[in-house]
């Protein structure tokens, strides 16, 4: 799984850490998203949809592995 | 997510407190034998099975003998549960994972480690290796967890 939580973060105007706190996890979490080393609970990416005010599937895509 | 089989963060300082200094004493206890622990640590001590060597086996009896090792043992498994099965202080899904990721490798490398022992280490020297597996998952595991929690702080660095 792909996201664009980094993008979605410069459009939003939001450090790693400040979106961290908004869906109280770890700066190491957002930072190993952004990275594709960690993909989120159904939870988590909820969360941070609902951060953004957009749905999921315009933050999180499936890859052809997945 | 909420994780309720973890100990609150406070555990894992107590857990270092008791797991350092307890490593210290079992690693002098080692290199001076165990014949040479304190006299004061004879006590009688209920046993549910007792095996002398060259001797007879009783059951459920009281014995008496030098209980430095034991209760060594069981206090670094105390500390090593406290500093490995707490929450960390900014605990969330992803340090979770790392926490089962971490387990998973200590005891897959805890067994790789046991077959290499099995394959290359026999007769009396292989109560030795009994005697380091019996810690080896836990010790394994925190110094994994601890490392790839370090890594993980390290890679953000830098970065806003």
């Amino acid at each position: 799984m792909k996201n664009n939580i980094k993008v979605q973060r410069a459009i939003a105007n939001l450090t790693q850490e400040e979106l961290a706190k908004l869906v109280s996890v770890s700066r190491q979490t957002i930072n190993a998203m952004e990275a594709n080393k960690y993909v989120p609970s159904t939870v988590l990416s909820l969360k941070i949809a609902r951060v953004f005010q957009k749905p999921v599937e315009e933050i999180f895509f499936l890859q052809e592995e997945d | 997510m909420y994780q309720k089989i973890l100990l609150p963060s406070y555990f894992k300082k107590i857990g270092w407190w008791i797991l350092i200094p307890t490593t210290l004493v079992g690693i002098i206890l080692f290199i001076t034998g165990v014949e040479n622990a304190p006299s004061w640590m004879n006590l009688h001590v209920f046993a549910f099975f007792n095996e002398e060597l060259l001797g007879e086996t009783r059951l459920f009896t009281v014995i008496q003998t030098n209980i430095t090792a034991t209760v060594v043992s069981i206090f670094f498994i105390i500390g090593g549960y406290f500093v490995g099965f707490s929450k960390e202080k900014n605990e969330d899904e992803y340090i979770a994972q790392t926490r089962l990721y971490a387990l998973l490798w200590a005891v897959k490398v805890n067994y790789i480690l046991l077959i290499i022992s099995l394959l290359f280490i026999y007769g009396l020297s292989f109560l030795y290796v009994m005697l380091y597996n019996m810690f080896t998952v836990l010790v394994l595991f925190i110094f994994r967890f601890n490392f790839m929690l370090f890594i993980n702080a390290k890679s953000i660095t830098g970065e806003k």
